[in-house]
């Protein structure tokens, strides 16, 4: 089966010279898959991986655009339209200088599966520009953004390819983009995700991601027929994540006691209520003011200053029942793990992209807690992509509790799909396993029912 | 006759021609400097009035003529064509050649007007004597915010040209300066001239009419300057009789070579020539003190805080500037005598061991000389106790040649002088003699800026000036300090809580009292209280944030309250000079505590009152050079720095609004929006009208958030921008909900108020004027329905740039040599002296204990400034941070020893020094190579392993002082803005 992997790799590496990214995307969802193609072998005489790591279009254009200075500027723009077996391609669009095809692959390649995730009716792909909004004027942004509509517009449409923000592309570019695709396109549809809020913009954008990781927990603690009543929960990070995490715990009985910041944590015994917690985000959203003042306005609350020549972060060293680790990658060590599961920690829900790094995943599997995987628990955020693109579509806008509703439904299947992908190839509990292979599936499947595609 | 009696009567009769005496005046002067630099010398703009008024105290009518260009070839052409200039004066860099260069020129065409040069500041001077050949010059001379350095050079040179007649031929008195350094010279020669003047004053008084007085003014002591000891000894020489005494330097050069001994053996010789000369050593080495006694010369210690005040007692004591103080045989002091009719009546009743004591040594004769009584003088000169066969022989015969004397010239004169004057050209006003200080001066040229480029009529549409202001000078300040020893106390170790609460017990000098009493009686707008010292603002050093400004509210219903708050707020201004921090930044500059003198400024507070609240819509810094330009901008477009509210946002170094006024569109830091988030304003200062008046003098202003300038028709409505968290996405405006950022787009973007054009050209018409790059201060307000919109233009000061750009090659170095290397560097040339490294180590080093960690770095800065040894510091974050999670929050005085500061970014935090900061002010004047490094984006390098792998002398927490056995080489290219430090092995290879 190795075999296999490494064939795939040369002519991946042979067709694809100078991308180094998409080559390592491809090589570890190969490496996660051999657990399926052992047990499925028609996906590989279907060459189904074969197919899915070439995409269905690329397309590469110019970005002619003119500076407030009157000189001439030209970007180079991408959309790679990646796979679209269970719905329109669906991905971000990323303004920022090192954007190449290399690293669109990649991220397109990813989503397919992250979308498929969702159990939401969302293909894959990824666009953007080498142009760096950063020292540019609203001005500038806003005529390169009309010059990269006006040729991207004839590729995309609400059934075709629904684009969203990611780096460098905020609510702003997200506006003029909407704006100029619908001048060309003399219509107003949902062909844009990210919008704003009167024009067509889902509600609980903020909230979702947080919301979603609490409730891919509770679904995993639903498992052991528990609930998070009286349950200690550790927070890491102070931002949206963090702080809508926070609220939804407290909504469900928990008793988060930490938030951090980049320069430390507060650790409160007694638990941060409903009124710490606005404090907490008036703070953070508009003091833009330090965890530690946490501390300073709450008495019975420690705060500790982040040491950066230790190994690990206290934080994860304090007595909990749950984690949620909502601050940023790579912020949970092997020696953290360790710490977690030496203080019975059984649940960990991961917020933040890839917070865990790779040692510390083991140990969780190893130990067999309750552990959901980023790319499983933070789909909360693309899966409120998915309702916008829903809401676009029947023309209506949900209030908070709908949304709310079907976002709670949307992290409960995610989990199922994740169990039961888990379970059929032989790694029962293991949700690492289980989100690789429930994302693939859904997707190859699709693509066998639909021919030759 | 005898033949001693003879003698006399020949001398007598030739001091009877006083009108003879200094035929060589300096009549017509060219002065060759910008119309800023001549600005710093005369604070109202018009030099030569100021000039004029010195002279005309000083000289009686003698008053030379002042012309004035701006550049070295407008000098040649004008000096080619007229020949009746007896002096030029240069500043060291005017226009198309320097001072040097010129003088040169001027010699080739066999021009013979002498040519001095004047620096602004000790760098500057370092720099140019380096670089040029200065053998054309007569001389150097240092600017030190005084304007008697213009009458110490003239008088320098009218002393020097007329030694030979008067000294040489008319018996005229003179004292030997000798010194070689022009930064001593500059500070000795005025105060001992204003010594002199003093003293000649006071004599004017008693017993003169007019004619006699001129003719007293020209008998003063001549001062010889001296460089060299050959010089000197040749001038002894050449007047053995006349001179009074020897100041001299211990070590200058003898031979061509700098000799350690010099002074002494100088000094040995002349009183083995001449027994009753005043000698006076000066060493900025304590160790010469023993060798000045065994001398018995008065010792003067260079670089002490009391050097000019102890210069003044010597030449009071021991050169009879002052009183004639009657000592017994042991030397105490048993009376004194005031002047002639005071010596007359003394005479008559000291004891006999006095009298003998002074005779034999000559002190009378010498006395009287100094105090031009020359006739006199020479009748006591020869006498010895045996002529007259004992004591009770001399003193009747020392008695009657007194009173007769004295009947000769029995006249009086009363002496009057100006109280306050009024300037009305100007919008302010002063109370009190003396300077107006470098704050008010800068306001002062701020002012003429504004009248004589008329941007006034380029902006209808706002009403652009400088508040109005009332300056407390100088002199009153020096009133102030008369008060029973109040000097002496700042003199002594004491904290600075002890300091203010003895300041706050002094009383108010009662003439400036009254007049600020009526000045309030006038006034009810809240007031800024400001230091305006004679050293601030004026040159290099910006002394930014070092002393105290307050902010009054001024509203009180009754008089008294109003007074008493302003009189304290004034007094605590004053005391801020005597601060450990003050005493510290004194020290890193070329000047001593004692040359300091504080001016205060009341200048009206520009804004609006909203509710309780007083402050401008928007208040900020700009600068026409930015020292980091953004990309497609160059640093000549300028910076500037703004904020809502007052302007300590700014210099405060809280987050505030930078944008280039020649490309206001592009908003620095604010084009994501994680960054806007991040750089935005989110509070702002103002004066609270309703506090307790005795509370607001401490505590100032206040922050308060930005939600307050929502109220009351506040100024956030044109200057705030919402960030809506649902869309991410930040709005210009406050129309929406969500969390209020400041970011001025109705006046950048949509012209609400023409912000960035008014900068750009205030930058532009104040840097034509002080012929290089300047920094600004304001405040405005936007226009109301009601009310036109208002630009205040605060203070101008000229920013300290390194001049001329020395090539430094930076190619070919490699990065094994390299310990950093940045492409943002401020700073210019090569320093090859540097062997003490202070290193913040970056694995050890923990946020959370960066206050101790400054600390630390803090004592070893004071153990290496101890010992004379600069050192580079090297350390992670923002260096002089007021968030000690952003960086090390060290004050600028605890870093003063540094040459290179080396700032490199923490993981997860760039750095990027804030140009509007009082920090980074002193920090570019200082002329400290600051290199600024983020290693993990990409943005220079640092070699931290070898940092860490070199073994420490001392190690405190993650702190480590390093003496490494050869220098290291700081090579700063201020033309790229580049530079790099290379390891000792790098700079040998």
């Amino acid at each position: 089966m190795q075999d296999y992997v490494e064939t795939l790799m040369d002519k991946v590496e042979a067709k694809n010279p100078a991308e180094p990214e998409f080559h390592q995307a491809v090589r570890e969802v190969a490496e996660s898959l051999v657990l399926v193609f052992q047990k499925h072998p028609e996906y590989l005489s279907a060459r189904i991986l074969e197919r899915m790591i070439e995409p269905e279009r690329v397309i590469m254009f110019r970005v002619p655009w003119m500076n407030d200075d009157g000189d001439i500027q030209v970007n180079r723009g991408f959309r790679i339209e990646m796979n679209s077996a269970i719905g329109p391609y669906k991905g971000g669009l990323r303004f920022h200088s090192s954007v190449n095809l290399s690293i669109l692959k990649f991220l397109a390649f990813e989503q397919v599966f992250k979308n498929s995730l969702t159990t939401l009716p969302m293909g894959g792909g990824k666009g953007g520009s080498d142009f760096n909004p950063k020292r540019k004027s609203d001005d500038e942004v806003m005529r390169f953004c009309q010059s990269f509509m006006t040729e991207l517009h004839r590729h995309i449409g609400p059934d075709t390819d629904v684009p969203a923000g990611d780096i460098g592309v905020g609510g702003r570019e997200i506006g003029f983009l909407f704006g100029q695709y619908k001048r060309l396109a003399n219509e107003f549809t949902g062909v844009l995700t990210g919008k704003g809020l009167n024009w067509g913009g889902s509600r609980i954008r903020p909230e979702a991601t947080g919301y979603g990781a609490v409730y891919f927990a509770r679904e995993m603690l639903k498992t052991r027929d528990e609930t998070f009543e009286d349950k200690t929960c550790l927070i890491s990070g102070s931002g949206n994540v963090a702080q809508y995490a926070a609220e939804k715990l407290l909504e469900l009985g928990a008793k988060p006691i930490t938030l951090s910041d980049s320069s430390g944590y507060i650790h409160d015994p007694d638990g941060i209520d409903s009124e710490k917690l606005a404090f907490v985000m008036e703070l953070k959203n508009v003091r833009r003011g330090r965890i530690s003042e946490y501390a300073d306005q709450y008495s019975g609350a420690e705060y500790s200053e982040r040491d950066a020549s230790l190994d690990h972060d206290p934080m994860w060293a304090i007595d909990a029942d749950c984690a949620f680790p909502c601050a940023t990658q790579n912020e949970i060590s092997e020696a953290d793990a360790k710490a977690m599961l030496g203080n019975d920690v059984y649940l960990v829900s991961e917020g933040a992209n890839m917070p865990t790094v790779a040692e510390g995943v083991t140990h969780f599997l190893e130990a067999g807690i309750l552990y959901g995987p980023g790319k499983a628990a933070n789909a909360g955020g693309v899966a409120v992509s998915g309702l916008e693109m829903a809401q676009n579509s029947m023309r209506y806008s949900w209030q908070r509790e709908e949304i709310d509703s079907r976002l709670q439904i949307i992290m409960s299947e995610i989990h199922t799909s994740c169990i039961e992908a888990a379970e059929r190839f032989g790694t029962p509990g293991n949700y690492v396993n289980g989100a690789n292979i429930a994302g693939f599936l859904k997707v190859a499947d699709s693509m066998l029912d639909q021919g030759l595609v | 006759m005898s033949a001693p009696e003879s003698q006399s009567l020949q001398r007598t009769a030739r001091l009877r021609s006083f009108h003879e005496l200094m035929q060589e005046r300096v009549q017509r002067i060219l002065l060759v400097s910008s119309a800023y630099d001549s600005f710093i010398m005369s604070e109202e703009g018009h030099l030569h009035e100021t000039l004029l008024s010195q002279f005309v105290e000083l000289n009686l009518g003698q008053t030379p003529d002042l012309v004035q260009v701006t550049s070295a070839s407008e000098a040649l052409d004008l000096l080619a064509a007229d020949d009746r200039f007896d002096l030029v004066v240069s500043s060291l860099y005017a226009g198309d050649a320097n001072a040097a260069e010129m003088a040169r020129r001027l010699h080739q065409k066999e021009c013979r007007v002498p040519v001095m040069a004047l620096a602004y500041t000790g760098n500057e001077l370092r720099e140019f004597v380096e670089s040029n050949d200065t053998s054309d010059l007569e001389r150097v001379f240092l600017w030190q915010g005084d304007v008697r350095i213009f009458l110490a050079m003239v008088m320098y040179l009218e002393d020097r040209l007329n030694a030979e007649n008067d000294t040489g031929a008319r018996g005229v008195p003179a004292i030997i300066v000798v010194e070689d350094n022009p930064r001593y010279y500059s500070a000795f020669l005025p105060a001992i001239y204003t010594e002199l003047y003093r003293h000649t004053h006071r004599l004017l008084s008693e017993d003169l009419n007019i004619s006699q007085k001129m003719m007293r003014m020209r008998a003063r002591p001549k001062v010889l300057l001296a460089t060299t000891f050959e010089e000197a000894w040749e001038t002894f020489e050449r007047y053995p009789d006349q001179v009074l005494g020897v100041i001299s330097d211990v070590e200058y050069p003898r031979g061509g070579e700098s000799d350690p001994r010099a002074g002494i053996e100088l000094c040995s010789r002349a009183a083995a020539a001449r027994p009753d000369i005043r000698l006076v050593l000066q060493s900025s080495d304590p160790a010469n003190r023993a060798l000045a006694d065994e001398i018995g010369a008065s010792f003067l210690l260079k670089g002490s805080p009391l050097l000019l005040h102890q210069l003044r007692e010597i030449l009071v004591d021991r050169f009879g500037f002052g009183d004639f103080a009657f000592r017994d045989a042991g030397r105490s002091v048993i009376d004194r005598a005031t002047g002639l009719r005071s010596l007359c009546e003394k005479l008559a009743t000291v004891p006999d061991e006095s009298i003998a004591y002074h005779a034999q040594r000559n002190h009378f004769s010498n006395w009287l000389k100094a105090r031009t009584e020359f006739a006199l003088a020479e009748r006591f000169r020869p006498r010895t106790i045996e002529e007259f066969g004992g004591v009770s022989g001399l003193r009747a015969h020392l008695l009657s040649e007194v009173q007769e004397y004295r009947r000769e010239r029995n006249r009086t004169l009363i002496v009057d002088f100006d109280a306050n004057r009024f300037d009305p050209e100007i919008s302010f006003t002063r109370i009190g003699e003396g300077s107006l200080g470098g704050k008010a001066r800068g306001v002062a040229f701020a002012n003429r800026v504004l009248y004589t480029t008329g941007i006034q009529a380029e902006f209808p549409d706002v009403e652009i000036h400088t508040p109005p202001s009332v300056v407390l000078a100088t002199e009153v300040f020096e009133q102030f300090l008369e008060y029973e020893g109040l000097r002496d106390y700042t003199l002594s170790e004491r904290s600075d809580e002890e300091i203010v609460a003895h300041f706050l017990e002094a009383p108010f000098p009662r003439e400036a009292a009254r007049g600020l009493r009526a000045f309030l009686q006038r006034v009810r707008y809240p007031l800024a209280i400001r230091s305006s010292s004679l050293l601030e603002d004026s040159l290099s050093q910006p002394f930014a944030g070092v002393y105290r400004t307050f902010m009054l509210p001024n509203n009180d219903r009754e008089l008294d309250a109003r007074w008493n708050q302003l009189a304290h707020a004034v007094k605590r201004v004053y005391a801020s000079a005597f601060t450990q921090q003050a005493k510290t930044y004194l020290s890193m500059t070329s000047f001593r505590l004692e040359e300091e003198r504080m001016g205060v400024m009341l200048q009206a507070l520009a804004g609006r009152q909203r509710g309780d609240l007083f402050y401008p819509d928007f208040a900020g810094v700009a600068r026409s050079y930015n020292f980091y330009p953004e990309p497609g901008q160059s640093s000549e477009d300028g910076v500037a720095a703004v904020a809502l509210g007052l302007g300590h946002t700014v210099v405060g170094g809280d987050p505030c609004l930078r944008f280039c006024p020649r490309d206001p569109q592009h908003i620095i830091g604010h084009s994501s929006v994680e960054d806007a988030l991040q750089n935005s304003q989110r509070e702002f200062f103002a004066l609270d009208l309703t506090r307790e008046t005795r509370e607001q003098a401490l505590a100032g202003t206040q922050r308060y958030p930005l939600s307050l300038a929502e109220q009351e028709d506040g100024p956030l409505a044109w200057l705030g921008a919402t960030y809506i968290p649902e869309d991410h996405r930040i709005v210009d405006g406050i129309a929406r909900p969500g969390v209020r950022l400041v970011n001025f787009a109705q006046v950048l973007k949509h012209g609400a108020f023409p912000l960035a054009a008014i900068l750009d050209t205030l930058l532009g018409r104040c840097a034509e004027g002080t012929g290089g790059p300047v920094e600004i201060e304001f405040a405005g307000n936007l226009g109301t329905a009601n009310r036109k919109a208002e630009f205040a233009f605060l203070q101008m000061r000229p920013l300290a740039l390194t001049r001329e750009f020395a090539h430094v090659d930076l190619d070919g170095i490699t990065a094994e040599q390299t310990v950093c290397r940045s492409a943002r560097v401020l700073g210019n040339g090569r320093i090859e002296d540097i062997r003490d490294l202070v290193v913040v180590d970056a694995m050890s080093f923990e946020r959370q204990k960066s206050p101790e960690v400054a600390v630390h770095v803090a004592r070893f800065d004071a153990q290496l400034r101890n010992l004379k040894r600069p050192y580079a510091l090297i350390g992670v974050g923002r260096w002089g941070s007021a968030d000690p999670s952003l960086g090390i929050p060290v004050s600028w005085n605890q870093i003063a020893g540094a040459r290179v500061i080396v700032e490199s970014g923490f993981r997860d935090l760039k750095v990027a020094p804030s140009q509007g900061a009082h920090f980074f002010q002193n920090l570019t004047s200082g002329n400290v190579g600051y290199f600024t490094v983020n290693p993990d984006s990409g943005e220079g390098e640092l070699d931290w392993d070898w940092l860490t792998g070199l073994p420490a002398e001392e190690v405190r927490d993650s702190v480590k002082r390093i003496r490494l056995a050869a220098p290291i080489l700081v090579l700063m290219s201020g033309e790229a803005g580049e530079g790099a430090i290379l390891k000792p092995d790098g700079a040998a290879g």
